[in-house]
Parts: C-alpha cells; structure tokens; sequence
C-alpha cells in the first residue's frame, strides 16, 4: 500500500518536468463576482474562469481585461498545475480589453522564460497556445486572414487580427496566447465555433497599452471626438464644396462637446481630407503600411497616445484648414450615462423606500441581450442620446428604479422607470445633491419632482426617518445608501 | 386573413390613460337566484318557438379579403378569406363585428334554409370598438327576419347562449355558458381601445365572431374574442350592450365618430403624507392630475396637479374609481358613455381652491398610430427612397431597430412628440439605383425637414418633394449630415426606377380608403 502511493507521487511530479521544457505562460483563475445593477446594494453569483496568461518581459502577466472584469480573487497556477500563488491587476484598461497581473510572490515567476513581441503580417500564419490538463502545450496553427477595426466587448472600437482556426475545447481557454515566431502577437479574446474565426487583440493594441502603464500612470486610449459620414455621394460633396481635385475626404456630422476636436476648432459640416501626414479616404480609411485601409479611429487611439498633438487637416467651405488637436480621454464617469461600470459598485439612494439611481449602460444591460428592446424605452433613449439631449447637463440622471414598498410608500408601490428632476425645489445633478436636498423638507414633507407622471409625490420626512431601520431590516439590506 | 376570432396573447396594456392601479373587476348583487330559476322553467316551452325566429336572425358572413402590403405599398397584398357571423338590427341591418369584415373585398352572407347568397356591403364600421354595420340591397334577403331585442348587461352566473357558425360550418351553432366576469379589457382588434367586455365560459371559436349571445331572447352581447387554446381554456368574450348601443347611436347620424376620451393620466391619492400635503382631509377622495397633454380635450380645462373630486356630480375615491349606477368603474368608464358634443363635468381643486371645470368632447384622440391599421398604406417615393409614416402596420411589417424610432413610436403621445409633427416620416428602404448608392445610412431615419422647411405629415413631405428648386436638402432627426438631391437628376433617375421596380404608383397619400 505505502510503496505504491510513493510511486505514483513520483511519477506525477516527474513527468511534465522531463516533458519539455520551461513554458512562457502561467495559468490564471479568476474568480469575480459582479454587482447587481437592478439591485444595487448587493453582488451576483460568483463565477470562476481559467485563462491562460503570457508572460512579457519584466514578468508581467497579461490577459484579456473581460477576464478579470470585477475580479475579487485572482491566483496564478503553474501549467501542469499544483501550485497556486494569489495575485492582483496592476493595470486594467476594458476598452482595450487588457489588463496585466502580478504577484506577490517573486520567486513563482523567476523561472519562467519571458516573452517578445511581434506584430503580424495578413497571411502568416499564427499558433494558439492552450494547455493539456497535464501542462503539456497544445499548439494550433492557422492563417491570420485580416486585420481590421471592430467593436470590443465594452465600449470602442480598436484593431482586431482575425485568424481561422480550428481549436479543441480545453480547460483554461477564457484567454489564450498567439504566438509567431515564439513572441506573443496578440490575446485570443473571442472564437466562433461555427465559422473557425478567432479575434484577437493584436500587438499594436497590446503596445500602446504596456507603453501608456510604463511610467506608472495609466492614461487609456484616447479619441478625437467626432462622428463621420463616408463621402462617395457626389451630391453630398458638392453641397460641402469639397473641390474637384480633391478625391478623398470625410463629412464631419458630429462633435462631441469639449472633446479634442471640438477644442481644436473643428465644427460639424467640415470635411476631414488627413491627419498629420496621412490622408483621409472617402470612407474614413487611411493607407496602413501592414494593414491595408484601416479607419482614421486607430490613428487617434493607437497610433498615438493622450497629450500627443495632431494636425489635423479640414476643408471648410471649400477652404482648406490644418487644426492643432491635442488628443485626450473622456473616462466613462465623465459622460452621462457611463458606458460601463466595473470593479465599482452601483451608486443608490433608498429614500423611504424609493430606490434612486443613475442610469448607465450598465444598468440597462442587465435586461439581457436585448436590452435595447427590454429596457425602459425611455431609458435607453437617455442612455443612447445622452450627447443631444443633455449637453448643457445635468451631470448624471437620477431615475427612480423600483419602490420597496414600506409604511412611507404607501400607494406610490407601481412607480417605476420615472426620472427624477427635483427634490424639496433643488434640481439635481446627480445623486450627490440627495444628501443636500434632503436637508431642507417643506412644511415637513419632502417633495419629489419628476418629468413624467406621477409628477410629483410627497414623504413625511419624520416618517421617512423613523422607517429607515425597517426598511433595512426587512429587506435585508446591507445598506440604505452608496454615493462614493 | 386572420380566423375570425382574435385570439390575443396576455399582455399588458398601456392606454392612453396611464392606469396605475389594476383593472377591477365587478361585483354585481347576486339577486335572487332561484326565483329565476323558476322563470327559466317556466318559459321553456316557449323557448323552442323563440329559438327557431332567432335563426331567421342570423346570417353567415363570407369575407374576401385583401390586406394593404406596408413593405412595397404599391402592390396590392395577399387576398384570404373568412367567415363570421351576423345578425339582424333595427332599420333592415346586419350587425356583426368590424373584424369580421375588415379590408372586405367582396362580403357575402347566406341564411339558413335559403340557398342564396346575398352581396352585402359595409355602413359603417368601428375599429376601435371592433363593431359593423352591413347593408343588404336584396329585399328577399329580409324577408322572415326580424330585429333581435337588445337587452341589458347580464348578471354575473346567469346562463347565456352564443349563437353562430363556428369554424366555418353551414348549419347554426348554439353553445351555452355562464357569465363569469365582467371588466374593462383591451379589444384586440384595434389592441389600443379598452371598453367594458364579459367574460363567458361558453366556446367562442373562430366564424363565432359578430353572432349574437341570447339571454331571455334578448341580445346581452356580440361574441368577439378568446384565448388561443394553450393560453386558457373555457373563455370567451363578448361586447356587452353598453358599447353595442353606444355604436349604435353614434351612427345614428349617419356617420361614426369613434370612440372619444379624456386622454389624460391620473395619480391615486392614498398615500397619507401626499394628502397632507396636498392639504386634502383623509376622506379616500380625490385623484391628481399628472398629464394632460395639447392633444387631449382636456388641455387649458385641467392642469397637471388638479386633484380631480367629482365627475358629473360623482365622487371620485383615490384609487380613481366611481360609483356609476351602482357599480365602482374606473374614471375612463364615464366618459366611455359619452359622445361628441357632449360635456363632462369636473369639481376640482387647483392649488388648493375648488372650482368646476367643464370640458367638452370637441372630438376623438387624434393620435392612434399605435392601433391596428386598416387603411391603406400611405407612402411616396421620391429618387427611389420610400418614406412611410409610423404605425403598428409598418412597425409590425419592419422590425425597426433603430433606437430613436422605437422611441417615436413609444412615446409619441407620453412625450407630446405630436407638438413637432402629425405623424413620424420614416425613409423606410431604399430600391437601387445610382442616385441612391450612397444614401444607406438615412434607412431607417426620421425625416425632420425639406429645404429648411420642418415636415409635419406625408402629405406635406410629398408637396415638398414637388417643389422645382434645384436641389433637395433633406433633414433627418439625429442625423448630422443632409440627405442632398438634385433636382434634375432625380427627374433623369425617375421614369428608370418606376421601371425597373414596377412602382405602379409613386405615392398615396389619402388617410381613408376611397
């Protein structure tokens, strides 16, 4: 009995050493746990993923940031697994979809051989790396087709390289290296069973973000802050009086408000001919030295880094223009409704038993994938036009989500979906100014104001205050407001 | 063309008057149950008599339909067909429901016993009560028919009998149930107009739709609606006579008005802090007024924030019911009763002072892009683009994902969206040809202006596209650049497209069928 539990102990640890050799890659599991956007004061299920994580120079350890989205433990594994070491995000960017990790532990990384990286060429041909159960490397080959701009998962659009690709289902396969030449080309961020397709967030997004966390400060990727129309209709460019010789060209139709463009003087109407030296096409493309047309986007958000400045050249009336652009970043806090909200919990105010929030994308998107069509229609017409309706503020919209009913709500239980404009007379900004308006009830009743029936509604302030422990208790909540 | 009865799926329903408390049902005194069935007994024999007349009372109805085909409106839609049922009115008519006659063709009814089939045509008809009125020209179709009596609202458990030809059949059906409920429910023919309905356990199925249902040998209803099997069994609804006369009068003057309302939204009063407040004493009255929009017949008689305390002399209590002939029936209800012309009274109080308010029904709502739509599709094509307005049809027909249209058609009313246009333009497709290649981003657009100049209905939109300047800028809601034509080429593109798509028609723009 005691002589065969040596044998096998041996035989598991010996094997995967004798094997191959040192691999460039630690395994990372990540166990997150999102808030509850429909019910704020508390978080979902937990949910565990396995990824694989590359190892670059330094010993950072990068993944996709879909990955670690609201991560509450985070543990590195060696390949063949076994042992485990806990480990944290350094930098997260969930646009760009990146995020590198580290750990505590120096030694566990030590060993490990540190990867390059490379930029691809449409047509080479790229390696999947996955991991075998045992810690062996499964390497799948296929062609990198194109590269071009997509949608990410959570907000922008970046560069993407497309492979085909045939991959088997293993564990650990959230995020996957590839590889070409033995350095790291990209993060293998979704795949399509059906089609063999995988996109992958390529080096040159993956640079701009290791550079941008160099010095220790994240920035993001920027943008210049403005909406295009493809000018191939004839008649849309003799309206613009874009001249005869001139063959490329955009038509500006939109600039958001104190965005780089907007403070670099550039107006709706204007036609974007180049940026720097490179010229702008009629469809929005420029001529990409690897990739071929690739949309003006990525000269702003990857090629280039916030603070940098641009000359971008216009025709306005036909004259031709070279605006200065300084290239910045609006934070997803700074716009009305934030595209997305993660590793950060919801803000709401429970007032007697109305639940206010603000509305953000993230809270619509817990009516599932159509939340477009599921959602309060009025609230994805704030969330969707945010930039036309409110340019002169308020800052956040302060929506009445639910009613628990209590003693206090007696009668108001169906109001749902109504925006919130005023509280005993002080129009609010943001859930911020509850707190304050709150101070001043009239005649002893605080006044709700909204932009829609009901209209307007009344608590006894007194009432309110002595339901508050009820409210808590019944509901079992943890806590009656969250505002930081 | 759909079976006969309209078989609607549960859904919420959100009227124009934003109910916020649920619809109640009835309660009506359960009197003397078995006295009655003493009458019923002893009125048997002469039963037989009576059902026999009743058949000369009835006719099938033979529909051939075509519905308007809203994707490429220049073509006529599918032809289909139906039967119903039918019976006899005051004046030599044919009752029956709206639905059953709906994008009628050709309509045909038969009696029994008579091997002739008679050509009947539609006098009236009403789509939001789901009711209509035939003629038939032929006198030997009348012969032997008398009007049906129209009775009262039955009592909830009294027995009823649904007379018609179910599924199709030739030969007269009867089925018979009890009177299980009676509430104010959508009608689901036009899905936007709520009136009273009741509730029975008696089958309804298709080809009932229109037939009589007969307490005492008097008409208590017109068999209308039911659930699809798998949804519920055993119910079926009927229009009860209040709606049936009301029909009735309202095309006593040879033409129908619809239905007219207050199109106002309301707030309950029964939260203690909110009364006080409203500095309201704790007597269970009173409801706050919290939309009145410049559509509603309302408008500069109530305001936002009235507390409404009595309509036509009836107390309203704060859950918005009142008390009409010994029943509590939502505020809605009253005006139901009403016609054009009519007024309706208000005691109020505004910012604390009573007052009356009388407000008169000039007319009905005249938003109603959200029912059913049984006019012919309007449109114009112009270089190709086909604008349509916004309506359940189109809605229905394209699927519209566009954000900014879903909201448009949502919130038109909600958000007085009318106060810029009578009806949202949408540039619905595109049909190929040089001079539209690159207009792809205005699919699903919302047309805001012509040359600068804002565009409230179709009509205005096809003069604009008249008008001989050189070129056409056309504006879009939300969208930053313009759609830009030029006038010549679109005259040389023309005769090409109507060509090239067999567009027999480049617009019609009429809002009733002619």
């Amino acid at each position: 009995m005691f002589r065969t539990f040596i044998f096998t102990v041996v035989a598991l640890i010996a094997l995967p050493l004798q094997a191959q050799e040192k691999l460039s890659v630690v395994r990372v599991n990540v166990t997150s746990q999102a808030w509850d956007f429909l019910r704020p004061w508390g978080k979902k299920q937990p949910q565990t993923k396995r990824a694989i994580g590359a190892v670059l120079e330094g010993g950072r350890v990068i993944v996709t940031g879909d990955l670690v989205a609201n991560a509450a433990f985070v543990e590195f594994e060696t390949p063949e697994g076994g042992t485990k070491v806990p480990a944290s995000v350094e930098f997260v960017d969930y646009e760009a979809n990146l995020a590198v990790l580290k750990c505590g532990d120096d030694a566990f990384l030590k060993d490990i051989p540190q990867l390059g990286m490379t930029e691809s060429n449409i047509g080479d041909e790229l390696t999947v790396w996955q991991l075998e159960s045992n810690g062996r490397l499964l390497q799948t080959k296929g062609p990198m087709t194109t590269a071009e701009m997509m949608a990410y998962p959570v907000d922008g659009a970046f560069l993407i390289y497309r492979m085909t690709v045939q991959l088997q289902g293993r564990d650990s396969s959230f995020t996957l290296p590839v590889v070409r030449d033995g350095k790291l080309t990209g993060l293998l961020m979704a795949y399509d069973n059906a089609t063999n397709n995988a996109n992958i967030v390529p080096a040159p997004v993956i640079e701009h973000f290791l550079k941008d966390a160099a010095d220790g400060k994240y920035d993001g990727f920027p943008r210049a802050g403005y909406g295009l129309s493809a000018m191939r209709d004839p008649a849309l460019r003799r309206y613009a009086k874009v001249p005869a010789d001139v063959t490329g060209g955009v038509f500006i139709n939109f600039v958001q408000k104190d965005g780089p463009a907007d403070r670099a003087g550039m107006k709706k109407g204007d036609v974007l001919v180049g940026v720097n030296d490179l010229a702008v096409d009629q469809d929005g493309n420029f001529p990409h030295p690897k990739y071929g047309k690739i949309p003006t986007g990525h000269i702003f958000s990857t090629m280039h880094f916030v603070g940098e400045k641009l000359e971008v050249h216009i025709l306005r009336d036909g004259e031709r223009k070279t605006l200065d652009l300084t290239l910045a970043r609006k934070a997803p806090e700074d716009y009305v409704s934030d595209p997305y909200i993660i590793d950060k919990a919801p803000r709401f105010y429970i007032l007697g038993g109305l639940v206010m929030q603000e509305i953000s994308r993230q809270m619509l998107k817990e009516f599932g994938a159509d939340w477009t069509r599921r959602a309060p229609e009025r609230a994805v017409y704030i969330d969707r036009y945010q930039s036309e309706l409110f340019e002169n503020g308020p800052k956040k919209i302060v929506f009445l989500t639910r009613v628990l009913p209590t003693p206090a709500t007696v009668g108001y239980e169906e109001i749902t979906a109504v925006r919130v404009t005023k509280i005993n007379g002080v129009e609010l900004q943001s859930l911020n100014d509850v707190p304050t308006a709150l101070e001043k009830p009239e005649n002893g009743f605080h006044k709700i104001e909204f932009d829609e029936s009901p209209r307007v509604i009344y608590l006894d302030a007194a009432q309110v205050g002595a339901v508050e422990q009820l409210v808590q208790q019944q509901y079992r909540l943890p806590t009656l407001k969250r505002l930081e | 063309m759909r079976g006969c009865v309209h078989f609607e799926l549960p859904r919420c329903w959100i009227g124009l008057i934003t109910v916020y408390f649920h619809i109640m049902s009835m309660h009506r005194p359960r009197l003397m149950k078995l006295s009655r069935l003493i009458i019923a007994a002893l009125t048997v024999a002469s039963a037989f008599a009576q059902q026999a007349e009743i058949r000369k009372s009835l006719a099938r109805i033979n529909n051939t339909a075509q519905e308007y085909n809203f994707r490429v409106p220049w073509l006529p839609g599918g032809v289909g067909g139906g039967s119903g049922t039918g019976w006899v009115v005051e004046n030599g008519r044919l009752m029956t429901n709206a639905h059953v006659v709906s994008n009628a063709r050709l309509l045909t009814v038969e009696k029994e016993g008579d091997p002739k089939k008679y050509v009947a045509t539609v006098e009236h008809i009403a789509h939001d009560c789901d009711l209509a009125i035939l003629k038939v020209e032929d006198k030997d179709f009348w012969k032997d028919s008398k009007p049906l009596p129209i009775g009262g609202v039955p009592e909830i458990e009294t027995t009823v009998s649904v007379y018609g030809y179910p599924i199709g059949g030739d030969r007269l059906s009867v089925t018979r149930g009890v009177v299980s409920r009676i509430d104010f429910r959508t009608y689901s023919h036009s899905v936007m107009d709520s009136h009273l309905s009741i509730q029975i356990d008696a089958a309804i199925n298709p080809g009932n739709s229109g037939g009589p249902v007969l307490q005492d040998g008097k008409v208590v209803g017109v068999a209308f609606q039911g659930f699809s099997g798998d949804v519920a069994q055993n119910v079926g609804y009927m229009i009860p006579t209040p709606v049936v006369k009301h029909f009735l009068k309202d095309v006593e003057d040879g033409k129908y008005d619809r239905y007219v309302d207050l199109s106002i939204s309301t707030f309950p009063l029964q939260n203690p802090a909110h009364r006080k407040a409203l500095g309201l004493p704790d007597d269970d009255r009173g409801v706050v007024v919290t939309e009145v929009g410049s559509a509603s017949v309302c408008y500069e008689h109530l305001k936002v924030g009235d507390v409404l305390l009595k309509i036509d002399g009836m107390d309203i209590a704060s859950d918005g019911l009142v008390e009409l002939e010994g029943e509590r029936v939502i505020l809605a209800e009253v005006a139901e009763r009403k016609f054009k012309g009519d007024v309706v009274t208000f005691d109020i109080l505004r910012d604390g002072k009573p007052m009356q308010s009388k407000v008169e029904f000039h007319g009905p709502f005249p938003y109603t892009h959200q029912a059913n739509s049984y006019a012919p599709a309007r449109y114009v094509v112009h270089a190709g683009l086909l604008f349509q307005p916004l309506n359940r049809n189109l809605f229905a027909t394209f699927q519209f994902q566009n954000p900014r249209v879903q909201y448009y058609y949502a919130r038109f009313v909600d958000d007085e969206l009318y106060k810029d246009r009578d009806e949202t333009i949408v540039l619905t497709s595109l049909l190929p040809d040089p001079i539209n290649t690159y207009l792809d981003e205005f699919r699903e657009g919302i047309v805001k202006s012509v040359n600068g100049k804002p565009i409230r209905n179709i009509k205005e939109l096809a003069a604009a596209f008249e008008e001989k300047t050189e070129q056409l800028l056309v504006e879009f809601e939300g969208i930053g650049r313009p759609l830009v034509l030029n006038t010549a080429e679109v005259e040389a593109a023309r005769d090409r497209i109507r060509k090239r798509y067999n567009v027999q028609r480049e617009s019609f723009l009429e809002d009733e069928a002619k």
